[in-house]
Order: C-alpha cells, then sequence, then structure tokens
C-alpha cells in the first residue's frame, strides 16, 4: 500500500520493504515445507494399507488443508507470545523493536524462518517426521536469544497458567504421543476382539472406509491449525513494517498465500516420511490404521478444545506406535521408534541453533545485504539437499516397497 | 500450580476424551462391521452361517452412531475456525461463542 509511496521519502523505508518480502517469501517456503511434512500424519496409514493409492492419498490431505486453511478466521498473531517476547499483549510487536522502521524485528523473523526451513528439510532427507512447530519455535527461541538476550525467551511462564517454553511446547511435547499411543493401542486392541471371527477380506473392506473418514478429520484438522502459525508470522511482519495496523484480522492476501501454500506442500506429498510412518515404524494393517487416526483426530481435536497447544506430528506418530502395540503378535520396529524419539529431541536446539547462527550472520553483514545473504544461504542449502534426496528418490512409486532395517534410509 | 501441574491436569482430559471418542468410536465401528458380517453370513465370517436381517439392521444403527461423533468433530473443527465452541453443558453439544 503506502510503501510504495514512503519509499520516495527515505531509502530506509525501501531497504524494509525489500526486506519484508524476502521474510513473506521465505514464510510461504516454510508453510510450504509444513505442508508436505506433514502429509504423512493424515496420510500414510491409508497410503500403506492401499486404502487409498498415494496420489489419491494426497489430493484429498491437500484438498482438505486447503480448506482447513480458509475455515480458520481467527487470528493466531498471539501464537508466539507464550515462548517470546516480542509483542505487547495484544499482539503487536515492541516498540523498541520497530525503532529502525521494523528491521530488527524483520532480521530475527527472517532468521527463524530460515533455522524452521533448514531444519525441516534436513529431517525429510532423512525420512524422519519431526515437528514443524518445534523447527519454528525453536528458530524463534534461537534468533530472539541471539537478538534479544536471554531474557528475551520465556522459559517457565509465571506460575499462573501453562505457558512459557516449558508448559507450551516441551511438556506437551513429552505427554501428547504418550496419550496418543494410549488411545490408539486400547482402541486397536478392542477392534480386534471385536471383529474375530469375522473374515479378514471383509474387514478390511470396512476398515479402509474408516480409515479414510478418520484421515480426512485429521487432514482438516491440520490445515485449520498450521496454516494459522504461518498466517500469524507474516501479519506480525507486516506489522512490523508498517504495512498493517489491525491485530484483529489479517490481509486476504496473507490468508489465500498461506492456505495455496501448505495445501500444495501437502499435495507434492513428503514421500520420504510417508514411507517411514506408513511402512517403518509398524506393519500395518486397515484397522490398525482406523485406530491410529481416529486417535490423532480426536487427541488433536479434544486438546485445542481444552487449549493444549500440541503437535500434529507427535500425536500422530505415537498414535500408529500405539496401533502397533494393541495388536497382538505386530511388528514394531523400536529402532526406528528411537530414531524418532532422537530426532523430536535435538529438533527444538537444533533450529534454535540454526535460526542463532542466521541471526548472527545477518547482523554482521547487517541491513539488506544481511538480509538477502542468509536467504541466498537458505536457497544454496535447499537446493543441496534436494540434489542430495535425488540419489536415493522416494516417490509414490516405491514408497509402499517392503522395508528392510538393514538398508540405508535416507542418506 | 506449577507448569508440570497444569500439563498433567489438562492430559488427563485429554487422554479421556481421546478414549472416549478416539478409542470408543472405532470400536462402535467395528461392532457395526461385526454386525454386518453377521447379516451377511456365508463367507463374511471364518465359520459362514446363514444370513440375519437383524446383524444388518443392527450394523446401520452402528454406524449412524459413528457419524454422528464425525459430525460432531467436524462441527468442532468449524465453529473453532470462526472463533465458536462446542458447550456440552446440556449433555447435547451446542454452539457458543467463546
Amino acid at each position: 500500500m503506502s510503501a510504495a509511496l514512503r519509499a520516495g521519502n527515505s531509502c530506509r523505508v525501501t531497504e524494509t520493504t525489500v526486506i519484508l518480502a524476502l521474510v513473506v517469501i521465505t514464510a510461504l517456503g516454510f508453510d510450504f515445507t509444513n505442508g508436505f511434512h506433514d502429509t504423512a500424519n493424515a496420510m500414510a496409514t491409508s497410503i500403506a494399507t492401499k486404502a487409498l493409492r498415494p496420489r489419491t492419498a494426497v489430493a484429498l490431505s491437500g484438498a482438505l488443508n486447503l480448506a482447513g486453511a480458509f475455515l480458520s478466521v481467527e487470528v493466531a498473531l498471539t501464537v508466539t507470545n507464550a515462548v517470546v517476547r516480542i509483542k505487547n499483549a495484544n499482539g503487536t510487536p515492541k516498540a523498541s523493536l520497530t525503532a529502525d522502521g521494523g528491521e530488527a524485528l524483520l532480521l530475527i523473523v527472517l532468521a527463524v524462518l530460515v533455522g524452521g526451513v533448514v531444519w525441516n528439510l534436513l529431517t525429510w532427507l532423512l525420512g524422519l517426521p519431526s515437528s514443524s512447530s518445534h523447527a519454528l519455535f525453536g528458530g524463534l527461541i534461537g534468533a530472539t536469544v541471539a537478538g534479544l538476550g536471554w531474557s528475551g525467551v520465556n522459559w517457565n511462564g509465571d506460575g499462573s497458567k501453562l505457558d512459557g517454553v516449558i508448559g507450551k511446547v516441551i511438556l506437551p511435547a513429552v505427554l501428547s504421543p504418550v496419550i496418543a499411543a494410549i488411545v490408539a493401542t486400547a482402541g486397536t486392541w478392542l477392534i480386534y476382539r471385536v471383529v474375530r471371527g469375522v473374515a479378514q477380506r471383509f474387514t478390511d473392506t470396512g476398515f479402509r472406509w474408516g480409515q479414510i473418514g478418520s484421515a480426512s478429520l485429521v487432514s482438516l484438522a491440520h490445515g485449520t491449525n498450521d496454516a494459522q502459525k504461518t498466517m500469524g508470522v507474516i501479519t506480525l511482519a507486516l506489522i512490523a513494517a508498517g504495512d498493517w495496523h489491525s491485530t484483529s484480522s489479517i490481509p486476504w492476501w496473507v490468508k489465500v498465500a498461506c492456505a495455496l501454500s501448505i495445501s500444495l506442500g501437502t499435495y507434492l506429498g513428503g514421500w520420504r516420511i510417508i514411507r517411514t510412518l506408513g511402512k517403518g515404524l509398524v506393519e500395518i494393517a486397515p484397522p490398525q490404521g482406523m485406530a491410529a487416526e481416529s486417535s490423532s483426530a480426536a487427541v488433536i481435536l479434544a486438546s485445542s478444545h481444552l487449549g493444549f497447544a500440541l503437535s500434529t506430528t507427535h500425536v500422530a506418530t505415537g498414535s500408529i506406535l500405539g496401533s502397533g502395540l494393541g495388536k497382538p503378535g505386530a511388528l514394531v520396529r523400536w529402532r526406528v521408534a528411537g530414531r524418532m524419539a532422537t530426532a523430536w529431541v535435538i529438533t527444538l536446539p537444533s533450529a534454535a541453533l540454526v535460526g542463532a547462527a542466521t541471526w548472527y550472520l545477518a547482523h554482521l553483514v547487517g541491513g539488506l545485504a544481511g538480509a538477502a545473504v542468509i536467504v541466498a544461504l537458505l536457497v544454496a542449502i535447499a537446493a543441496l539437499m534436494y540434489g542430495r534426496s535425488r540419489r536415493t528418490p522416494v516417490d509414490r512409486t516405491n514408497v509402499n516397497d517392503d522395508w528392510h532395517e538393514t538398508q540405508r534410509e535416507g542418506v | 500450580m506449577s507448569n508440570l501441574g497444569f500439563a498433567l491436569a489438562g492430559a488427563w482430559k485429554v487422554l479421556a476424551a481421546g478414549l472416549v471418542l478416539g478409542a470408543g468410536l472405532p470400536v462402535v465401528f467395528a461392532l457395526g462391521i461385526r454386525a454386518l458380517a453377521f447379516g451377511a453370513g456365508g463367507d463374511a465370517e471364518v465359520n459362514g452361517s446363514r444370513p440375519h436381517r437383524i446383524g444388518t439392521i443392527m450394523a446401520y444403527g452402528l454406524f449412524v452412531i459413528v457419524v454422528l461423533g464425525v459430525l460432531l468433530g467436524l462441527t468442532f473443527i468449524v465453529a473453532s475456525g470462526f472463533g465458536k465452541a462446542i458447550s456440552f453443558e446440556h449433555l447435547y453439544p451446542t454452539v457458543i461463542d467463546k
């Protein structure tokens, strides 16, 4: 809007506008990686049991994510408030951070996003279902500590409610997979008791339909939850640069761009992660698939109803593990589960380190040049990882191949 | 109360709701499949018997319960997207302002 007009007044503003554009593009890139990282959460089991053909599964999930993103009209501006102290209570950025035309805050946000995207791409390359929210929060913590010091992060809240890094990020991450696993174990065990005596061909057909329904719910819930996070980040950046002033609404183009970005990512499908979750962790039959997706849908919806923030990825993985525990004699690959657990533990600190390092680099170079350098670095790293992934491609044609634990998955 | 206390207080509610909806509904669905097989008879069951009409009727009754559960989930997603919440104070769910 007025950015172009103000550009004539000082070159400072032009510089801010270009950095803002970089932030928006990187944020949409993060949303895209968020989409393909999480296709597996909803669709891995349906693909593994052949309830849906791979291409149909990702198309359905993409469409439901798109619908979900448009369904959420609530503003997620306060999404970062529980973790870092860069904003006032109403969601506007602190005045001290926007004093120089918003550049200080924009650099932090850009470093956050670069940290998140790099971690999402690395875990995708390794076929590990790590949490995109943790990657974002990790980057946020790292870049904030680098930019504002340790006191810029809200570590433990003030004891009046569930708050801070520990309350909003770490505790839910520990508890939610356990809850999902218990629910899925109970569901799977009971289902197999109930259908004893029914021909397998008959149960498989029935449960495939149940699986499609429950997986669709997970996709829709994912669209409403995850697209909002990026919408909130972009709107924060727009406010910091003075291009948007409302804290109760977001620009329509932000909503459209984020919705398209996450659903396109979902449609592309993170096949490496789908393979790990659908074939690597547990050998899944349709009744287990339905139990797992129902557990995920119920736990995600119940916790957002109760305001208990959690990661879709952690819930989905816990559920799939539970569906293996609940079926007598089912194969659970604990080594794969261990690798996932390790990835979860290191996601937050690793994304934080990347976010912090990125911020220092941008700060050292300074201003627009700094922002350009870290975005260029991100593009180079992304290209490198994509090239690496082509050595052992995983796509819809080989996603369901038998899993051999001795073979080296990923890199 | 500390963060851990708040987290555990929320966790058991999520667990309870998860068990009722996330494990309960699939079990109702499984009962529906069981009844459907009983209704179909023949090779739908391991020890094939003759078809029972009552089984088919029961199956569709059970599937209706599952569909209602799914609709509740959908209502919740859409309602919270528009800043509303679902209240269970009248036992049956109603959409209210947050």
